[in-house]
């Protein structure tokens, strides 16, 4: 390092941080041209007067004993205009909590507008980059920041991405939980009545590495059901939710060919690309993925190695709306297809339907509710005004609302407070062991 | 379902109907102006759309065919002009089209570009001038102008050649222009090799390897992008940095060369791909920590995209500017375009404050420097 750098970096450190004393520098490199940061005069002319001037973040708990209550964040700014965004992860809510708080002095006082750049120095400036906690908490501010430019711009959200593909709405899908044929055939008549044109099921058990013929069988026969019930018009797809190792996923993906699925889902854990690949390489099935990866960082091996369908990244953990849309980006060079994961809150659920709504190889998106309406769905709508992510005609609507499309009052949100971080479900095998769920 | 939820679901179809198909921003008309640089000789087709709003947004495309402009009108006008991520006439105005629906969202909401897009991610873009000229003389002259213009990064054309694998003879003169230009130049220049597509890969790498220490920006097209084996030659035998995209139009390509590891900037066409595919493009780059440093062999208005493209990225590199060194040239662009976007100050152009792209195009201009078939 030359002299003249190291001493401009022992300056713009003291700028960069006025409390930082000698003592608590490590002698990383902080060069002086860091100190041309927003702040910085030079971006007076381009900046749009908008100034964030508040935060909060609920924690929203719809039981008391919830494992996964929902994290929004509420940005405030000078001009009177909020923005609303969710960071929900489940059975971490806390976590995320204080990792928001952790941007509070980053945000205050930026232009909001500054959506890609606020993003990136966030993602970068965290230094260890984003897994999950780091990737909710900063999908709950983006989504607040995107919400914040289109009331300021007068846009929805999904026309600032240069959408809609189709004006008429979203293509959605609904969970199904039912074991018997009767209950199937009442959801597909639901289903047809509402215009819901795919639905999802799941595999009936927990498995080991290697699994029995009988559980094999069953778990055939269920998915056979599943297909008599809703009939041969319907979509369906099938969460393996990374129960099966991919021994065991390869064989049953392979039994399920002449069903003719849109997809089956995580056939095994996330972290292994390879395992995946192995299980995709061996079937005609599409197999979809994604719903735990952060950022297109986290995305770019699995997209690039082609072998994968579908992708279902979370606007909850992806990095909200920035993210969501770079990964769709990408994934279209390899022809992969969009289904976003939807498990959690209202706000990261409508935030996604804008976003697909400008993903021209987007596939169709998740909501984890039913063709009857449950209970969370009321709250959502006593909160929001409307029935948010209740689908019209098989598709989610599109508004054109500026932002995100909605109002929330945070008074509504007192109704639920915030219980506590809960731990998810624990889930062993008969001998004990731990098992994946 | 009960009468509540239905009602309630009634009124969403009804909103949503009526929100949606009528678009204030419908496009209504969409014209072509093609025009000629009197000296360079330089051409591109002026796009402008126009909406039933009574917006005007303008775009450019490297010269194109009037079958094409015909083609493009068709599928175009009847679209809304925000839905620029889902709109394709699949014609070589796509880029330009792109820019034009751009240019019209921000001025819809009365910001420029960038904003539109989340930005700004930076206050003033590094421009990259093209030299021009085909002896070392010749580009020391037009380096030397180019500097006055405020430029401190110059694309140099590799010197032509008469045979290929020519070995020492064509590498000595390859570093003999790139040292004799280096020293006559102002300390803080720096150097993109312009390759074209045109070596082999032989001589590509002993180029690419001999210049290693002139550290080069770096080395752009050596050779064709139709064999990637051929490019992991180059990549694997140096360190100097490669740049592709002149001749790239699927995006997939990029993806390719990402994958394989060969590259170390993209440049994709401003002019052909527009703000939309290289924003796209910029989006997988991220993942393989490259940036993007759009080719712009056009006009005013393409640079107008660029910029405002370049404040949109967070890996934006440098942007290729043509500027010209003839005066008539230069009178014309500053006919076309009423702002000085093409100024440039100590490397950087400037970030411009105002809606869409930022600029103001003088329609009489368009008539007066209009291409007459030859």
């Amino acid at each position: 390092m030359k002299r003249r750098h190291f001493l401009g970096g022992a300056l713009a450190a003291g700028t960069l941080n006025p409390r930082a004393k000698a003592a608590d520098l490590c002698g990383c490199s902080l060069f002086a041209q860091a100190a041309a940061t927003p702040g910085n005069p030079d971006w007076d002319p381009i900046s749009s007067g908008v100034k964030i001037t508040g935060m909060k973040v609920f924690g929203v708990s719809l039981t008391s004993d919830s494992d996964r209550p929902y994290v929004f964040v509420k940005l405030e700014t000078n001009k009177g205009v909020v923005g609303w965004g969710e960071g929900t992860l489940e059975g971490k809510a806390a976590a995320v909590m204080a990792c928001v708080e952790d941007f509070r002095e980053f945000l205050i006082g930026k232009d909001p507008m500054q959506v890609e750049h606020h993003w990136q120095s966030m993602y970068v400036h965290s230094f260890y980059r984003a897994g999950p906690v780091i990737g909710s908490a900063i999908s709950g501010i983006d989504q607040a920041l995107w919400d914040i430019r289109g009331k300021v711009l007068g846009m929805p959200v999904y026309k600032l991405l240069g959408g809609p593909s189709d004006p008429r709405g979203v293509r959605g899908y609904y969970h199904v939980n039912a074991a018997t044929k009767e209950q199937l055939q009442q959801v597909r008549e639901s289903a047809g009545r509402l215009g819901v044109t795919c639905i999802k099921g799941g595999i009936p058990a927990y498995y080991e590495w290697i699994e029995t013929h009988q559980k094999i069988d069953e778990a055939v026969r269920r998915l056979q059901l599943l297909r008599e019930g809703l009939g041969p018009d319907i979509d369906i797809g099938v969460d393996f939710h990374a129960k099966t190792s991919p021994s065991v996923a390869a064989i049953l993906v392979k039994e399920v060919e002449p069903l003719k699925l849109l997809f089956i889902e995580e056939p095994c854990p996330p972290e292994n690309v390879a395992a995946m690949a192995r299980i995709a390489r061996r079937s005609t099935t599409p197999i979809a993925t994604g719903e735990r990866l952060v950022a297109h960082y986290g995305c770019r091996e699995l997209i690039e190695m082609g072998v994968i369908d579908i992708l279902q990244t979370d606007i909850n953990h992806v990095g909200g709306i920035t993210a969501l849309w770079k990964v769709g980006q990408m994934a279209a060079f390899s022809g992969v297809s969009m289904a976003p994961h939807a498990c959690e809150g209202p706000i990261g659920g409508l935030a996604t339907v804008h976003v697909d709504a400008a993903t021209p190889n987007f596939l169709v998106q998740e909501i984890c509710s039913g063709v009857e309406a449950q209970p969370k769905d009321k709250v959502w709508e006593e909160w929001l005004g409307f029935p948010a992510m209740r689908m019209v005609n098989g598709r989610f609507p599109l508004f054109d609302k500026p932002g995100l499309g909605f109002d929330l009052d945070e008074k509504a949100l007192a109704k639920y407070p915030f219980g506590g971080t809960k731990p998810m479900a624990r889930v062993f095998h008969t001998d004990g062991s731990v098992a994946e769920w | 379902m009960n009468i509540r939820r239905k009602k309630v679901t009634e009124w969403i179809a009804m909103q949503a109907a009526a929100a949606m198909p009528k678009d204030k921003h419908e496009i209504v008309e969409m014209r072509a102006y093609p025009v000629r640089e009197p000296a360079s000789g330089r051409s591109y087709t002026i796009v402008r759309l126009r909406t039933q709003s009574g917006l005007t947004g303008w775009g450019e495309a490297a010269r194109v065919s009037p079958s094409d402009v015909e083609r493009a009108r068709s599928r175009i006008v009847g679209r809304p002009a925000t839905a620029y991520g889902v709109t394709s006439t699949d014609t070589p105005l796509d880029g330009a089209i792109n820019c034009a629906m751009h240019d019209i969202t921000g001025k819809a909401v009365s910001a420029p570009v960038y904003r539109v897009l989340g930005g700004p991610t930076r206050f003033k873009a590094r421009a990259l001038a093209p030299l021009s000229g085909g002896t070392d003389s010749e580009l020391s002259a037009s380096l030397n102008t180019l500097a006055k213009a405020g430029f401190q990064a110059f694309d140099v054309p590799i010197p032509g050649f008469n045979w290929r694998n020519q070995g020492q003879a064509f590498d000595k003169a390859a570093r003999a222009r790139m040292d004799g230009l280096r020293s006559g130049a102002p300390q803080s220049a720096n150097f993109v090799l312009r390759g074209a597509g045109a070596l082999t890969a032989g001589d590509a790498a002993a180029v690419a390897s001999s210049l290693e220490r002139f550290h080069l920006l770096w080395f752009d097209e050596p050779c064709p992008v139709t064999n990637l084996r051929t490019i992991k030659k180059i990549a694997e035998e140096t360190v100097t940095p490669l740049g592709f995209g002149r001749e790239i139009a699927s995006g997939s390509v990029f993806q390719d060369l990402l994958r394989e590891g060969v590259v170390d900037i993209l440049r994709p066409s401003i002019q052909r791909d527009g703000i939309t595919r290289i924003r796209r493009i910029a989006a997988m780059a991220e993942t393989y920590y490259v940036a993007v440093a759009p080719n712009h062999d056009g006009g005013p208005i393409a640079t107008a995209a660029a910029i405002q493209l370049a404040a949109s990225l967070p890996n934006f590199f440098i942007q290729s500017v043509p500027w010209p060194e003839d005066e008539r040239d230069r009178k014309m662009r500053a006919e076309l375009v009423s702002e000085p976007i093409e100024t440039v100050r100590d490397g950087f152009l400037s970030v411009p404050a105002t809606p869409g792209l930022g600029i103001t195009v003088n329609e009489s201009a368009l008539e007066k420097y209009k291409e007459t078939a030859a």
